[in-house]
């Protein structure tokens, strides 16, 4: 027994010497701490509920000349945010967006006096807007969803207007109204595609006229019954959420509303 | 570097790490009961006759014999040839450390790595019949290593 | 050309700008279901009958309790309290004042009535979206008065399918062992029980000992291993008639015994000389045939579910590990390579995915993967469990548990647990006694 500790003590007093001699804390170098940066930290409110009286002229004018220019439907896009398909685009990202349609909203009758004027030039048939609306709508609806947010911001960004169907606290409030009333289905299985895109019609106090589930053909599709049981538990979602949080005014803006219920992040867990 | 200060460290990881070993080869010193994973005691052995004890150990997941193993079958096989009308039922058992299914095969192959051993020692096979109960019938309910060591065995009963 | 594009864009410019306003919901609660179960409501007449044949005095209320005691176990139902209903059953059943039900939470809703009819249970049911204000679901069956637990097993069924879009599991059994006695000699009987623990019967004596029983595909049949006379073989027993028979003519232990999805065959280890390896029999024409032949311990055999593939459990690598096998031996390969041993496979129902038991140093675990080896999940660590059974949906995982015992051995039991594959909803099954090696059955009513 004795022969074991002396051997046990010498090689172990070798180990202390070898982490001894290597041990950082011996050495007493000093802590590289990251340079500090400073932030000014601004509200964002100002930003997103800017009046647009002051810009619109200049903005109309800019819409004159593009017109004007020979641009493909898809043109070069001026800001090109790194999107990977399928992630939830990030705030400022809204912003851009919620900005854009925005913009368009507000000149509705501009614009309009340029189409009839044009087509008057042409004496070509009248497109009937709405057939190309429902198309247009369509093929975004149609389209996978890992384009969908892909093909939002080339549509949109030719337009860096300044509009928006709702601000970013009035689509957060809207947003923390509906995570509170959505039961998600437990049962549901997390490596599939979660994503219900839920078309709303709203009455001014945010009451619902009607709604659409798009992507209907799932709702029957074999294999897929947990879109149904998804869908359905939306559906309740919105129902329960009554009268939704809408902003007080702008009811043109937002009286057509698309939800997109995904439930992906919460069930990966 | 220091010299004081790499000495002061150097003393205190000594200090901290003695105590440790110490502590360990306290445990192993006094029992003695178990070389390396596999059962050296006497606890629960029974004797087939005087001097010949009943059983062998074995170590987690293994069907391999010992040397102490050996020696015991050695003994088992020579009683055995001395008392040439009794036969033997090998048994052959599994700790409770993994899947039942599992164990019942592993109890089946330790008790014939001992059938296999009796059999090199002219035990003819008519005699020997080998019977796993995997880890239904412990020796020792503990839940702790030594209790399983003791589980992890292959005994030699009587059959008539 | 040109003007052509510019009307396609200035068309582009005015539908723009009615283009939607569209708000991400990313999140949601994960609470359970809040539902309201109204009892079933019964005529006087039909409650008499009933009360002299099951001596039940209220069946619909019975009824109700079941379907209310199965929702809530899964976890994924929240059901309210009957003292808070405002409307009376029989009213509820033909229209519910969904404001009513509204009033307290109810999002789902679940009214019934029970009846005798020519000496038959009769039954019908309605399934109600309360927000939306509409019927889902209606269904009405009749059966034998003394079917009344079964009656609120498939209701249920039928409920949870429409609701989570899977199908349901609670017309079912589980065979298992039940267990009693000091650690060192534990004496072991086959029991039956619904999966909700009610109508537990035993099918052996404790006589000899019995473990690994496993259900056949057609619900009549189980195989097991007994120590009848000492000699560990395998085993059929008819549930009907209580009828045994040992499962060939094997000169050494067979064990492990599972049916194939057909049901008619039997898949097994035989041990000999040392070695496991795995074979079938044909219950029909008894020919026995060997999958592998290899000097390794192979065990614990499953098939997939449409019979084509076996995963098993092999020490050919010199540890416990998973394989994947043809269903006549060929194209053996390794699907587990985590740290730790791997045993007890048992493939899903659904095929997508294998269930094994973990030992990684010194802890038990549950866990799933692919049946390619990939997306290994582990979902609940213990001292000691293993031996997971799939629901017939291929949802929820039931295994067992032995505790620790202390250096005195006392301490020790073993228990049923469940768990869902999502890993929610850990919990115990209830057993009188002691219980360990679980199967679940397939769906009853097929």
């Amino acid at each position: 027994m004795n022969r074991n500790i002396t051997i046990s003590f010498g090689l172990h007093t070798i180990l202390v010497i070898i982490t001894a001699m290597s041990l950082p804390f011996l050495s007493k170098k000093p802590i590289d701490l990251p340079p500090i940066i400073s932030v000014e930290l601004i509200q964002i409110s100002d930003k997103t509920s800017i009046p647009f009286a002051p810009k619109a002229k200049k903005i109309i004018e800019k819409v004159k000349e593009k017109e004007k220019k020979l641009v493909s439907e898809q043109a070069p896009p001026k800001k090109v945010k790194k999107l990977k398909p399928d992630s939830v685009p990030l705030p400022d990202e809204k912003i851009e967006k919620v900005k854009k349609i925005k913009d368009e909203k507000q000149n509705p009758k501009k614009v309009e006096t340029e189409v009839k004027q044009v087509s008057e030039f042409e004496k070509k048939e009248l497109f009937d807007t709405n057939s190309i609306a429902a198309l247009i709508d369509k093929s975004k609806v149609e389209s996978a969803e890992t384009n969908k947010k892909l093909d939002k911001i080339t549509q949109d960004q030719d337009k860096n207007m300044d509009f928006s169907g709702l601000s970013l606290s009035e689509e957060d409030a809207l947003k923390a109204q509906i995570f509170g009333c959505w039961s998600i289905p437990l049962g549901l299985p997390y490596n599939e595609d979660l994503l219900v895109r839920i078309k709303l019609q709203l009455k001014p106090d945010g009451s619902i006229i009607k709604t659409e589930i798009l992507d209907h053909a799932r709702m029957n599709k074999p294999g897929q019954g947990f879109y149904k049981v998804l869908a359905q538990s939306a559906l309740r979602a919105i129902k329960l959420c009554q009268p939704l949080r809408v902003p007080s005014k702008g009811y043109e803006k937002w009286k057509e509303l698309q939800l997109n219920f995904d439930a992906r992040q919460m069930l990966e867990g | 570097m220091n010299l004081s200060k790499i000495l002061k460290n150097g003393f205190l990881i000594l200090i901290a790490s003695l105590v440790l070993t110490a502590c360990a080869t306290q445990k192993k010193v006094s029992t003695g009961k178990m070389q390396g994973d596999v059962y050296t005691g006497t606890d629960s052995v029974e004797y087939l006759a005087s001097g010949v004890p009943d059983r062998v150990f074995f170590a987690t997941n293994e069907t391999v014999l010992t040397t102490a193993s050996r020696e015991t079958l050695r003994k088992q096989a020579a009683w055995l040839r001395k008392n040439s009308n009794i036969n033997v039922v090998l048994e052959g058992h599994a700790d409770e450390r993994g899947t039942r299914e599992y164990n019942l095969a592993l109890g089946e192959r330790r008790a014939n790595s001992a059938k296999d051993y009796l059999m090199t020692y002219g035990i003819s096979s008519d005699r020997i019949s080998v019977l796993s109960y995997g880890k239904e019938r412990p020796v020792d309910s503990g839940s702790n290593p030594l209790a399983w060591s003791k589980n992890r065995r292959s005994v030699t009963v009587k059959a008539n | 050309m040109i003007f052509r594009h510019l009307i396609i864009l200035l068309i582009l410019l005015p539908i723009k700008a009615f283009a939607l306003v569209e708000v991400d919901i990313t999140r949601g609660n994960l609470n359970p279901l809040p539902i309201a179960v109204s009892p079933l409501s019964i005529d006087e007449k039909s409650k008499i009958s009933f009360e002299k044949i099951l001596k039940k005095e209220n069946i619909g209320e019975e009824i109700s309790t079941i379907v209310e005691n199965n929702l809530k176990q899964t976890g994924l139902f929240n059901s309210l309290d009957k003292d808070a209903f405002l409307q009376k059953p029989d009213i509820a059943n033909l229209k519910p004042r969904f404001e009513d039900w509204n009033l307290i939470k109810a999002q789902v809703l679940i009214t019934g009535k029970v009846s005798f009819v020519d000496e038959k249970l009769r039954v019908e049911f309605r399934l109600w979206d309360v927000l939306a204000g509409r019927e889902m679901m209606a269904l009405a069956f009749t059966t034998v008065p003394s079917n009344w637990r079964r009656v609120g097993h498939i209701i249920t069924d039928k409920v949870y399918e429409t609701l989570t879009g899977e199908k349901g599991y609670f017309d079912t059994r589980i065979i298992y062992v039940a267990e009693e006695g000091p650690k060192t000699n534990r004496i072991k009987k086959l029991a039956i029980m619904d999966q909700d623990g009610f109508n537990n019967k035993f099918l052996t004596l404790g006589n000899e000992l019995v473990l690994t029983p496993r259900f056949s595909p057609t619900n009549q049949m189980i195989t097991y291993l007994s120590y009848f006379r000492n000699l560990p073989r395998v085993y059929l027993l008819d549930i009907e008639t209580g009828l045994q028979e040992v499962v060939g003519d094997f000169p050494g232990m067979t064990f492990a015994p599972r049916f194939s999805p057909d049901g008619k065959k039997i898949i097994m280890s035989f041990a000999e000389n040392g070695n496991s390896d795995i074979y079938t029999m044909d219950l029909e024409n008894r020919i026995v045939e060997r999958i592998t032949n290899h000097p390794s311990i192979d065990t614990s055999p499953s098939f997939s579910p449409d019979g084509k593939k076996i995963t098993f459990n092999s020490d050919r690598s010199k540890y416990q590990q998973i394989y994947v096998m043809d269903s006549n031996g060929k194209n053996v390969k390794r699907i587990s390579f985590g740290n730790g041993l791997y045993g007890t496979p048992v493939w899903s129902p659904r095929g997508d995915l294998i269930a094994f038991t973990k030992l990684h140093k010194g802890k038990f675990y549950i866990g799933v993967m692919r049946a390619d080896g990939t997306g290994e999940r582990l979902l609940t660590e213990n001292f000691y469990q293993e031996a997971p059974s799939w629901s017939p949906n291929g949802r929820v995982l039931i295994f067992y548990r032995e505790t620790k015992t202390n250096s005195k051995g006392e301490g020790f039991s073993a228990k049923l647990w469940s768990i869902d594959l999502t890993g929610y909803n850990e919990k115990m099954v209830e057993t009188k006694t002691d219980a360990s090696d679980p199967s679940w059955s397939s769906l009853l009513s097929n």
